[in-house]
């Protein structure tokens, strides 16, 4: 965690997602951004440390969560003016873990 | 870490969440630290998640109330101390001094100062506290969520500046006072705006901040609009402060006496209000703030600028001030649709300026009445100059109604946009004052048909027939004014039969289009008889010309002829003065005619009796003209000829001294015997033979103005002029001119005499297609068919009734209410 780069990572068009058990995941800003909870935590003019470094820990959510939860942001990215949506495909057994990440992160 | 296995739907994991009592305390502690970094703008070194799943897990933990209540506590301690302090603190002792002290110059800079300090600082401290708020709100947005839903709580947002609203605003000063910050606040702002006023240079924008300020905070916590602070409690201070500023300004304008200032000011303070509204205060205030400028600055007073002495609407009207008069109607029409004290002062302007107009008509008739009354012994023509300056007078006023309607037309138009209200208030004023009574009766429907007659017979040669329609338009428009257009139309008959018969329309064409013009204007029934005297007249030419045809053919070719020109008027269609024999109701015998000149007479009678049967000729010999040729023998022997164009009874005079030896003279009651022309006329047409100094055919003895029955004439074989052909004009009689009392009367007589038949024939119209009908309807229904001929007199109305019903016309059908029923 480095605040040298302030600048650029504010402006920056990735941002970096980290779970709880340390895999990061780099995605684009505004994929990220769908999740209430996130955006927030970015918002320049707050100037907490997530939006100082660009990078958002997040500290209960599972590396294996935070990969499907990556995964419809992108989904919900490119699908976002479309009529026909395809299913995302969920397993089960993440349902409930997935639902409370969806809580937390507001999306 | 999770398996795979059968599909089997697992619990989440509650470990890391797992929240038990005593970590809400320690949770609690390290997020109080956190949100008060926030608040000393310490929270780069932060985390935003990691707060975020405290307040999380204390939820989670169901301990969100708590939470919230906590929070509200600590934003409450930190408001009450720190930022309570801060804003305080800038209150210098110069701000809590009375609030209207402007007067003193060091002063209102030193409370300026330590205003726009104080102004700051609590801008600073709003926006400081926006924004660790929204921050705060940010990170325990899970909180707020929850809160705000399942608790019904109000977003700690909101609460927060309910807690500022309260705790920073509307905290006294200092514990031993009651005034509050926003107090301070308040007559700052004031203060400020009216050093803007009086043309100081203040921080708008921020002044724009505290207002921004009180319009993002509410009254209630649900933030309804109306309940703005801003609306609630500043704007009705500062709309209050507006309204006695503008009194004050008002009376200030008005003392120093300057319409123009005042309308210029007042105009200039509107879009001054308008853009302080949209720069310094809030758009909302923009229609608020107008209405206190059109009330207090406008309304109050713009019937006193109006008045005012020198500079008011009277002066601008007098001067043509078009722009300050726009000024004034702009003002006027904001405030009031009728805009009654400028169209009062204009209506009020126009018969003033319309009456002076009158009087000095008046004043010029008066003065020429004197100057004929006691001519200067020197004078030569003494009887031609009154008659010409009343004309002339005549001529003059309505040139100068002309002049002042071009001049409210313009005004009206450039000025007052065109408006119709004003419309409406000029041309009743001119309708007003026109036909306004001058010493008993109104002279402008003589005067307007004399200034046709002057126009047709004059002042139209040599115009293009553009000029010529503009002309007759204006004059029209006058007309327009006229109420008693029965009147006009009589005037205009009398002299323009003038015309006719002596020939002195330069144009028949605009004579036509004249007509034409009034048709339009006033309808068919007010022409016909102007029309029937132009049909009369193209008939007598073709008729003198078969007259002259039949002539030829029938009498010797040597005989001396005698040309004649006719003209035959149907006697109703032309005016009554030129048709009557009778004056002063005493039956005159036609004059004797010389023998040549009768037996022309005789000729034609039997000529025209032989083609119309049955109809009556009566000659008017007052009306006529004669070419004679006249031979002078001078003393030398030689012989000079002159062609004379006289008048009927000049020609007649004239041919009496054919019969008299030369030299020998006629008394003034011999030639009364031997023609029978009527005194008046004989004094007239003796005059203009013997006194006029060019004309002077015939000598008279003694040698005076007036003429005497003992006066002596004698044929004048001396006479001298420049010309072959002269004319002799009969004084005062045959140029049309403004009318003497005594004609006035017999006019007026005629007139009512008319109106009265007019006013009867319209009853039965009536009558005969109602067959009953009650007395008040009548009399409004007789009043709407004959307004656009004249105003008829109530009185006259009834008399007519009375003297129908009497005459077996009409009867009385019942008493209560009145009703009349037709007799058929």
């Amino acid at each position: 965690m480095s605040t040298s780069d302030s600048s650029s990572s504010s402006q920056s068009e990735y941002v970096t997602l980290v779970s709880g058990d340390g895999f990061e995941f780099v995605i684009p800003r505004s994929t990220a951004c769908v999740s209430g909870t996130i955006r927030r935590m970015l918002e320049p003019s707050s100037r907490f440390s997530e939006s100082v470094t660009g990078r958002c820990v997040l500290e209960n959510i599972s590396g294996i969560v935070l990969e499907k939860v990556c995964e419809y942001f992108c989904y919900n990215e490119k699908n976002k003016n479309q009529t026909y949506v395809p299913d995302m495909d969920i397993p089960p057994e993440l349902c409930l873990e997935l639902l409370m990440a969806a809580d937390y992160l507001d999306a | 870490m999770s398996l795979r296995a059968r599909n089997k739907i697992r619990a989440p994991r509650r470990g890391m969440a797992g929240s038990k009592t005593n970590d809400f305390e320690t949770s609690w502690a390290e997020l109080s630290s956190s949100l008060k970094k926030i608040h000393t703008k310490d929270a780069s070194a932060l985390s935003f998640e990691e707060i975020y799943r405290k307040s999380y897990n204390i939820v989670l933990g169901m301990r969100g109330t708590e939470l919230y209540e906590r929070i509200q506590q600590l934003e409450r301690e930190w408001l009450d101390t720190e930022v309570h302090k801060l804003v305080t603190g800038a209150i210098s002792p110069s701000l809590l001094l009375a609030k209207q002290l402007v007067d003193a110059q060091d002063q209102a800079n030193e409370r300026r100062d330590a205003g726009e300090r104080f102004l700051a600082v609590l801008k600073e401290a709003w926006e400081d506290h926006q924004l660790c708020m929204k921050m705060i709100t940010d990170v325990l947005m899970y909180m707020d969520r929850v809160m705000s839903t399942d608790h019904r709580k109000p977003s700690i947002y909101v609460a927060s500046m309910a807690l500022f609203r309260d705790h920073v605003l509307r905290a006294p000063i200092r514990s031993d006072t009651s005034t509050s910050v926003y107090d301070v606040l308040e007559s700052t702002v004031l203060f400020m705006l009216q050093l803007e006023r009086s043309g100081h240079i203040i921080d708008r924008p921020l002044i724009r901040h505290c207002v921004y300020m009180l319009e993002g905070l509410y009254e209630t916590i649900t933030e309804e609009e109306s309940t703005k602070l801003y609306l609630t409690v500043f704007e009705p201070a500062f709309l209050e402060a507006s309204k006695k500023f503008y009194q004050a300004e008002g009376r200030r304008l008005l003392e120093t006496g300057d319409a123009a200032t005042f309308c210029k000011v007042a105009t200039e303070r509107l879009s001054e209000e308008t853009e302080r509204c949209i720069d310094t205060l809030s758009s909302l205030s923009k229609t608020k703030i107008k209405d206190v400028l059109d009330n207090e600055l406008i309304k109050n007073n713009i019937a006193e600028v109006v008045k005012l002495e020198g500079t008011g609407v009277r002066t601008m009207l007098d001067n043509d001030r078009i722009d300050n008069l726009r000024s004034v109607y702009v003002l006027s029409a904001r405030v009031d649709s009728k805009k009654t004290p400028l169209t009062t002062a204009v209506q009020r302007r126009i018969v003033e300026m319309g009456k002076e107009i009158n009087a000095s008509a008046i004043a010029s008739q008066v003065s020429a009445t004197a100057a004929g009354k006691k001519p200067a012994p020197g004078e030569k023509k003494p009887a031609e100059k009154p008659v010409n300056q009343q004309t002339v007078a005549a001529i003059k006023w309505v040139d100068d109604i002309l002049r002042l309607k071009q001049k409210f037309d313009n005004i009206w138009e450039n000025a007052f946009e065109s408006d119709q209200v004003l419309q409406s208030a000029i041309t009743s004023s001119f309708s007003e004052f026109i036909n306004l009574s001058q010493g008993g009766d109104s002279r402008s429907s003589e005067y307007l048909s004399l200034f046709f007659d002057e126009n047709l017979k004059k002042g139209i040669k040599g115009k293009t027939d553009s000029e010529i329609d503009t002309l007759l338009d204006n004059g029209i428009t006058l007309l327009r004014y006229i109420k008693d257009k029965d009147m006009f139309e009589a005037y205009y008959k009398k002299h323009l039969s003038r015309r006719l018969l002596m020939k002195r329309s330069v144009s028949m064409d605009a004579e036509r289009q004249m007509i034409s013009k009034m048709k339009m204007e006033v309808g068919n029934q007010f022409t016909q008889r102007l029309e029937s005297m132009f049909k009369d007249m193209t008939i007598s030419e073709d008729l003198t010309s078969s007259y002259k045809e039949h002539m030829r053919q029938s009498s010797d070719p040597d005989q001396k002829r005698i040309e004649l020109d006719i003209n035959v008027l149907t006697s109703t269609m032309w005016p009554m003065e030129i048709m009557s024999n009778a004056r002063n109701d005493e039956v005159q015998l036609p004059p004797i005619l010389p023998k040549e000149v009768d037996s022309v007479k005789q000729s034609f009678e039997q000529f025209y009796l032989g083609k119309h049967n049955g109809r009556k000729l009566s000659w008017q010999a007052s009306m006529g003209t004669a070419d004679i040729r006249a031979t002078f023998q001078r003393a030398n022997g030689k012989v000079q000829r002159h062609e004379l164009n006289v008048s009927t009874y000049a020609m007649i005079i004239l041919l009496l001294f054919n019969d008299v030896p030369a030299g020998e003279s006629l008394t003034y009651t011999e030639i009364q015997e031997r023609t029978r022309i009527p005194d008046h006329d004989l004094i007239r047409n003796l005059q203009s033979l013997a006194v006029a100094p060019k004309t002077r055919v015939l000598k008279k003895d003694p040698m005076s103005k007036d003429v005497k029955p003992t006066d002596k004439f004698v044929f004048n074989n001396e006479f001298q002029s420049p010309f072959m052909k002269v004319r002799i004009g009969v004084v005062s009689g045959s140029a049309n001119k403004v009318e003497n009392q005594d004609q006035r009367k017999e006019t007026e007589k005629k007139m009512s005499e008319e109106r009265g038949a007019s006013i009867e024939a319209a009853i039965v119209r009536i009558m005969k297609q109602r067959k009953t009908l009650i007395h008040s309807q009548l009399m409004t229904e007789v009043l709407s068919q004959l307004s656009a001929r004249f105003v008829p007199d109530v009185n006259m109305i009834k008399k007519r009734i009375e003297s129908l019903i009497d005459r077996e016309y009409l009867e009385r059908v019942e008493e209560d209410p009145p009703t009349y029923g037709y007799v058929a």
